[in-house]
């Protein structure tokens, strides 16, 4: 193998073990007795610094061209905080569910 | 038309656009399949948690998630072994990308018969698509559908990743397939590192 073939698995070896570690912690975390909006926040976390690390070295997008890592992060970003919007509704239905309010 | 017209034609046509993201029409198919997929993910999952915030009473089944930690050691490890794969076929090196890709395979089929034990456990319990023994009937659906989806993906994926390396050791493949796979293999891993802590560590008993 090359010098820089080689430089390239030490890199992608020490990804692995950091991704390893976080995984860890979030098992960790989720035998923890958090609370629920605590653990959503954690492991959220934990998950954009997992994205972060695969998206730029295991499926080499940081080494795609600056307009192509623009537009992906762009549109990822903006379908994902719309899709979310939806989810905030949940709370309306609980509120609903717990006081056995139901609008007519 | 003439040839000349043919000639004249070619010289006085305008200047095509510069392309934009100078990657291979192959590559950019496979980021916009990861995009579309990244979509339909994200509204599984974003259902999912609609579904357990609106429902007060959810199941927290999980006892133990030491079958999924396994797993999850199982798809971190294959996404190495992916990368591994990738390297030595850049460096045209086929025996030993081809050993890493079944290396990454193998994972794969491990990882589906883990999860399809992990289902019939919970099939054992009595979870189906339309009841469970802890209450809210949309537990059932939401857990099969999340997880249903990715063992689809990885499932498959593992079938693909055969063919492109029989394909690549064949010569019908080379090194820039092998790194198309390897965009879709990751994109996998990574989903199932999101599909953990929402399905099974937010949920674990206490």
């Amino acid at each position: 193998m090359t010098t820089a073939g080689a430089s390239g698995m030490k890199k992608y070896v020490a990804v692995y073990v950091a991704l390893l570690v976080i995984t860890a912690l979030q098992f960790v975390i989720g035998y923890q007795n958090a609370e629920g909006s605590q653990l959503v926040v954690r492991f959220a976390t934990f998950a954009v610094i997992e994205t972060i690390l695969v998206l730029l070295f295991f499926m080499n997008l940081g080494t795609e061209t600056p307009g192509f890592i623009k537009f992906f992060v762009y549109f990822m970003a903006f379908v994902l905080a719309t899709i979310n919007y939806g989810w905030t509704d949940s709370f309306r239905l609980l509120l609903f569910r717990l006081t056995g309010y139901m609008p007519s | 038309m003439s040839e000349a017209h043919l000639t004249m034609g070619a010289h006085s046509a305008p200047p095509m656009e510069a392309r934009p993201f100078v990657m291979p029409s192959k590559k950019f198919a496979m980021w916009l399949f990861i995009m579309s997929d990244v979509m339909t993910f994200a509204a599984c999952m974003v259902a999912y948690g609609f579904l357990r915030n609106a429902t007060p009473e959810w199941p927290r089944p999980f006892h133990s998630v030491t079958s999924v930690g396994v797993m999850t050691l199982i798809m971190l490890t294959s996404s190495l072994t992916m990368l591994m794969a990738l390297g030595a076929a850049k460096v045209t090196d086929k025996a030993r990308a081809f050993r890493w890709m079944m290396f990454t395979a193998a994972g794969g089929v491990l990882f589906t018969l883990l999860h399809i034990r992990d289902w019939m456990g919970m099939m054992d319990q009595g979870v189906s698509l339309l009841k469970n023994p802890w209450g809210p009937a949309a537990f059932g659906a939401a857990f099969y559908s999340i997880t249903g989806f990715s063992l689809a993906h990885i499932s498959i994926g593992t079938i693909a990743l055969i063919v492109v390396a029989i394909r690549y050791q064949g010569g019908r493949y080379n090194a820039d397939d092998v790194e198309l796979f390897n965009i879709f293999w990751q994109f996998i891993g990574l989903v199932w590192l999101f599909i953990v802590p929402l399905v099974y560590l937010m949920n674990l008993a206490r």
